[in-house]
């Protein structure tokens, strides 16, 4: 890759920040740079980067998808019940992914040949989904027992099991993403979609198939969640779509699709965590949270956005 | 290669491809209709008109980007259905559209894959370098040697041309439609096409042509079919045609009754443009027009004429440089600044920048002067229609109510209520940018009537337009742009094909300044 | 031209949109009265206003984001964070009438901050005012500690929780005049008008010498006024300033703006049909939960709606060039 290659890829701001952030961490704050935390971070970045990674492909597609926080509790709630009739980690994860695949079927549906912005059809569906699982759940709590929470819990070699679900969903959307057809259309669609269509590209398919593979995220990433936290609540994972999206568009992907990368949401989701875990470590009042995340939002998109408007002005 | 054709392509097999009695309207105004065509292997067919004629809408039915409301698209002597662009690729038809549309944030090489076989790895994944390397090869072909891993949006509007035209040459396909894809490019890299054309011919690969420079299609077409107002009207083996006749056809009258053209005092200069500069867009245009008098600006599509007249008008405002209007400097730094200084601006997107079509007639031609007709930020509506009404008798907009939205219109009315829009401030100095675009011969004589007319109230005009005839018929004076300088000035005596297209590439014959 | 007469002609017997949406509103309360038995009264109806009144003046507000092609994601964040202001505000030692116009000010504020952000950087209303939405509510969180402030004194209740002539609750008057008012402007003034073009065109608005970034300002100050406005009958109506007020209230307003007609890519929409789509979306959950319903089936049916009304507006409209 050549060095004008390097310098304009798109996570490559939110990289350098999140190292000196590191950095100035491990300065500042002695308890930061340790293994354990570190590794306390790093699986809490987990859920939000595995569905991250999807919504990536969905927002390069020039849509977005804000049902996921509903929907990974809809998927968790289809987990829980499995786990506790059939037992195990396999079947639950089936229905989960199931389930995820199913809604994201319908959001793409309703999205491409429903002609709904996706925007709207998203929206509904995080109102729908919610309100669905306060009913099916009401005040059940859900104790799940620990066969059933290895993708939370477990570890293989040393390593959480979590943390190599999402090496795995890391590769393999890079796979997707370079050496599929579908993979270099999704930038394509996004970039420009009258010219997608004058190449003959199948602009609905692909947009659909991005929803689908965003509710497929979200059944493994309510595998995931719910074997850390081993208990179902019908209120989990409120306010969870805001920090994927965060974690998107913090890594550098354009919010009007067509550029960005699949590092971008690894990189934002990593930087939400580790900034959360700093306030934590300094002893920050847990409800500053929603102030930080805020503030981090609107500034990567000045960030971005005044970005774009200098090089556009130089051209 | 295929057997040389006749005229009505009349051998025993069915023609690759054709269109029979294909016709497609858009709210009661018929584009093009009762279209009858035949595409044989190895054939270069010309489609020429004036604008407006129907020969985009046309070839975007073949391409499934319109679907016909009459007639059908044939493959091989069967009927077929584009149902969008996905079909008409697979079916062998790719084109080059006419305006530039590429993925400006992805590669060369990407450009030209996509939507299009890739070579793989024994692994199954892409096999990037043999990507490029076709990438490679294909521009080359082209006579360009650029890096084809650099995204396209760092490239110049004629190299974005060429990946365009490329990305046609590296489908396999068997019909390639290019829309005027010389429209931007220089001598050299039209001759480069050429030579691409030729090779593709010798494989049996049929092309449609269409084109504004008619020794183009003397050059490069084997048969020409010329289209007027939507309808085929004469077609025939390219050798049957002369320039004369072609433009006769095209015109669809003396060409002498088309252009208005009085002559009239020409009398102090009135508007002024000194050094005026942005980024690398355009740099050190100077120019004058005195009132009463037509300037007109010729050059290729990209070679900065637009953004000139828009940074003028204020939409993206020059970084150095000094306007004058009235022997006074105004300082632009918006459309209001612009407006308020008595310069006007036609666009040459009439939808997009133009008009807002889901508007009524009255509402689009009052947008800009609405203040004129509120009173507290209310809108007097009776006043509005009173103005409204006396611009369409004023330039003949016909055939609606005043209440009906613009979309309704036909090309050449849309064009009139523009008009009407940008001169309702009476302006000292009116910018008309491809004032003629899209608009019926009929409404085109009128368009020219208008600019005289302006002149003869002693407005300062500067006409910008890519076709030579039109530019060289009504202008006092033309000014010609290359990579954003001014590379050719002319006055009416010098005036030449030749030498305003050799500015336009770049080239100095020999021209008196 | 030869656009054919007798198809005008049909034309000018279809209903309208807005007359559809107000038959549906007619059929709605029927419908629910004759199934809930005690439902219909004229107080109870007049009554039920009160739910929905804060949610439907930031509707005419978010009408106009809307046409325009914008968002705003952060209505409820920011009702929350004017409430917050007044509650705190007060407790602070402000004295209360200091207060709502410190919260009125906050709240109008912000929505010029977000008007701001989307005109100077050329940033997506979506992500801008989704950052707001976290940021407004991450400061009443943070101000407010998450506790609550409920130790009004009486006459606050003017705002929410008094009736004129005993049967009009007092915000309907101020969501009547203030719709009435919106109506007009967007119908009648040069604004409005700008509205429209800025939503169906920016382009040809900006090459029409339209201060285009001025006009959207302006729109998000006012949805952030508005907000404000909704924010004081919000506290007064039940006596508490918290954090997590309006929770979920900024996808319940544009859900009514969508029902109502309003098109979600911008260009056209109406404040009588918004009215329509508020009083259409409010009595179905009042009906609900009138007839014992749990109020999870409310998030369902928000939800279900937005995705409907989106549904008949954009797929039976006809595709042009």
């Amino acid at each position: 890759m050549s060095r004008a290659a390097i310098l304009a890829r798109p996570e490559l701001p939110s990289l350098v920040f999140l190292i000196l952030l590191v950095a100035a961490l491990s300065v500042t704050t002695p308890s930061f740079f340790t293994i354990p935390n570190l590794q306390a971070v790093l699986e809490q970045v987990v859920v939000v980067s595995i569905v991250a990674l999807a919504v990536n492909q969905v927002i390069l597609s020039e849509q977005i998808d804000i049902s996921t926080g509903s929907l990974v509790a809809v998927c968790a709630f289809v987990y829980g019940n499995i786990a506790l009739t059939v037992g195990g980690s396999w079947v639950p994860l089936l229905g989960a992914l199931a389930t995820g695949a199913f809604v994201g079927l319908v959001n793409g549906v309703l999205s491409t040949y429903g002609r709904v912005s996706s925007i709207i059809t998203t929206m509904g569906m995080l109102f729908a989904l919610r309100g669905a699982v306060l009913l099916a759940a009401g005040a059940q709590v859900l104790n799940l027992p620990p066969e059933s929470r290895i993708f939370g819990l477990g570890e293989a070699f040393g390593v959480p099991i979590s943390i190599i679900v999402l090496v795995v969903v890391f590769a393999l959307m890079g796979v997707v993403s370079r050496h599929t057809v579908f993979g270099r259309n999704v930038y394509a669609v996004g970039g420009n979609d009258r010219a997608a269509r004058t190449v003959g590209l199948p602009l609905n398919q692909v947009r659909l198939m991005t929803l689908v593979l965003s509710g497929l995220s979200c059944g493994l990433a309510a595998a995931v969640l719910l074997g850390q936290i081993g208990q179902l609540q019908a209120t989990a994972a409120t306010g969870f779509e805001l920090k994927v999206i965060a974690a998107v568009v913090l890594g550098g992907t354009s919010i009007t699709g067509g550029r960005g990368s699949n590092l971008a949401p690894v990189v934002g989701a990593v930087l939400v965590g580790v900034i959360l875990n700093a306030l934590t470590l300094n002893r920050v009042p847990g409800i500053f949270e929603l102030f930080v995340l805020g503030v981090l939002i609107l500034a990567a998109v000045s960030f971005d956005g005044l970005r774009t408007r200098l090089t556009d002005r130089r051209r | 290669m295929a057997e040389p054709m006749t005229a009505s392509g009349v051998s025993g097999e069915a023609p690759a491809f054709a269109v029979r009695g294909l016709g497609k309207h858009f709210g009661g105004i018929h584009a093009c209709r009762e279209i009858e065509l035949e595409f044989r292997a190895g054939e270069v067919l010309a489609i020429l008109g004036e604008n407006g004629a129907g020969k985009s809408t046309t070839v975007k039915c073949l391409h499934g980007l319109y679907q016909p409301d009459e007639g059908q698209v044939e493959v091989s002597g069967r009927a077929v259905h584009f149902r969008s662009p996905r079909d008409a690729e697979a079916a062998g038809i790719s084109m080059i559209p006419q305006e530039l549309d590429l993925f400006p944030d992805l590669s060369i090489a990407e450009n030209l894959f996509l939507g299009q076989k890739r070579p793989r790895r024994p692994w199954g994944g892409f096999d990037q370098r043999a990507m490029n390397r076709q990438a490679r090869e294909v521009m080359a072909a082209l006579g360009v040697d650029v890096d084809v891993t650099a995204p396209v949006k760092t490239f110049s509007a004629a190299t974005g041309r060429l990946v365009e035209i490329a990305r046609a040459l590296n489908r396999d396909a068997r019909l390639i439609i290019m829309d005027e894809p010389t429209a931007a490019l220089t001598e050299k890299e039209t001759e480069n096409l050429f030579e691409v054309i030729r090779r593709l011919k010798a494989a049996g690969v049929s092309i449609i042509y269409i084109t504004h420079r008619l020794n183009e299609c003397f050059t490069i077409s084997d048969r020409i079919v010329v289209m007027r107002d939507g309808r085929l009207i004469r077609s025939g083996p390219a050798e049957e045609f002369t320039i004369g006749s072609l433009v006769d056809a095209m015109v669809g009258r003396p060409l002498e009754t088309l252009y208005s053209r009085h002559s009239r005092p020409i009398g102090d200069v009135v508007f002024e443009v000194r050094g005026l500069t942005l980024g690398n867009v355009f740099s050190n245009v100077d120019f004058e027009v005195r009132s009463g008098e037509v300037l007109g600006v010729s050059g290729l599509i990209g070679s900065g004429r637009s953004e000139m007249a828009q940074a003028i008008y204020g939409i993206a405002p020059a970084d150095r440089g000094e306007i004058i209007v009235d022997r006074k400097s105004v300082d632009v730094r918006s459309v209001s600044d612009a407006l308020a200084s008595g310069i006007a601006y036609l666009p040459e997107e009439r939808r997009s920048q133009g008009l807002i079509l889901p508007f009524t007639i009255a509402a689009n031609m009052s947008l800009s002067v609405l203040a004129l007709f509120s009173r507290l930020g209310f809108v007097n509506r009776k006043l509005e229609d009173g103005f409204a009404s006396e611009s369409a008798r004023r330039f003949t907009v016909t055939g609606a109510a005043l209440s009906s939205p613009v979309e309704n219109l036909s090309g050449g009315n849309q064009q009139k209520v523009l008009i009407a829009k940008v001169l309702a401030l009476d302006p000292k100095v009116v910018i008309l940018d491809e004032p003629t675009r899209g608009v019926d011969v009929g409404a085109k004589s009128e368009v020219y009537r208008i600019i005289d007319d302006l002149a003869a109230r002693n407005k300062a005009i500067v006409v910008i337009s890519s076709e030579m005839n039109e530019v060289m018929s009504i202008s006092d004076r033309i000014i010609v742009m290359h990579e954003g300088r001014i590379s050719g000035r002319f006055t009416r005596d010098e005036f030449s094909q030749q030498a305003i297209g050799a500015a336009a590439a770049g080239q100095r014959l020999h021209h008196a300044a | 031209m030869d656009v054919p007469r007798a198809a005008d002609f049909l034309r000018s017997f279809r209903p309208s949109r807005t007359t559809g949406l107000f038959v549906l509103f007619v059929v709605e309360i029927a419908l629910i009265s004759a199934a809930v038995p005690g439902y219909f009264s004229v107080y109870g109806l007049l009554d039920a206003s009160r739910q929905f009144v804060e949610a439907g003046i930031i509707a005419l507000g978010m009408t106009l984001v809307i046409i325009t092609g914008g968002i705003d994601l952060s209505v409820g964040s920011l009702l929350a964070l004017v409430s917050v202001t007044i509650g705190f505000g007060m407790d602070a030692g402000l004295p209360l009438w200091l207060a709502i116009l410190a919260g009125m000010g906050v709240g109008t504020l912000c929505g010029f901050f977000n008007g701001v952000m989307v005109t100077a950087l050329r940033l997506h209303p979506l992500v801008v005012t989704l950052g707001t939405f976290a940021l407004f509510r991450g400061i009443a969180f943070a101000v407010s500690g998450a506790g609550a402030v409920s130790n009004f004194p009486a006459w606050f209740g003017v705002f929410g929780q008094t009736t004129i002539g005993g049967l009009v609750p007092v915000q309907l008057v101020f969501f009547v005049v203030l719709a009435a008012a919106f109506a007009i402007m967007l119908a009648r003034t040069r604004f409005g008008r700008y509205v429209y073009a800025i939503g169906n065109n920016e382009v040809t608005a900006r090459f029409s010498g339209l201060d285009t970034d001025r006009a959207k300002i302006a729109i998000y100050t006012l949805t952030g006024w508005l907000v404000s406005i909704a924010a004081v009958i919000h506290t007064s109506r039940i006596s508490s300033a918290r954090a997590n007020a309006g929770f979920v209230l900024e996808l319940t307003v544009i859900a009514m703006v969508v029902l109502g007609g309003t098109r979600i890519t911008g260009g056209s929409g109406t404040i009588l049909g918004t009215v329509m789509g508020v009083l259409i979306l409010s009595y179905l959950q009042d009906g609900l939960l009138f007839a014992g319903v749990r109020s999870d089936w409310g998030l369902v049916v928000v939800g279900a709606f937005l995705i409907v009304g989106v549904f008949i507006n954009e797929f039976f409209r006809k595709e042009t060039r």
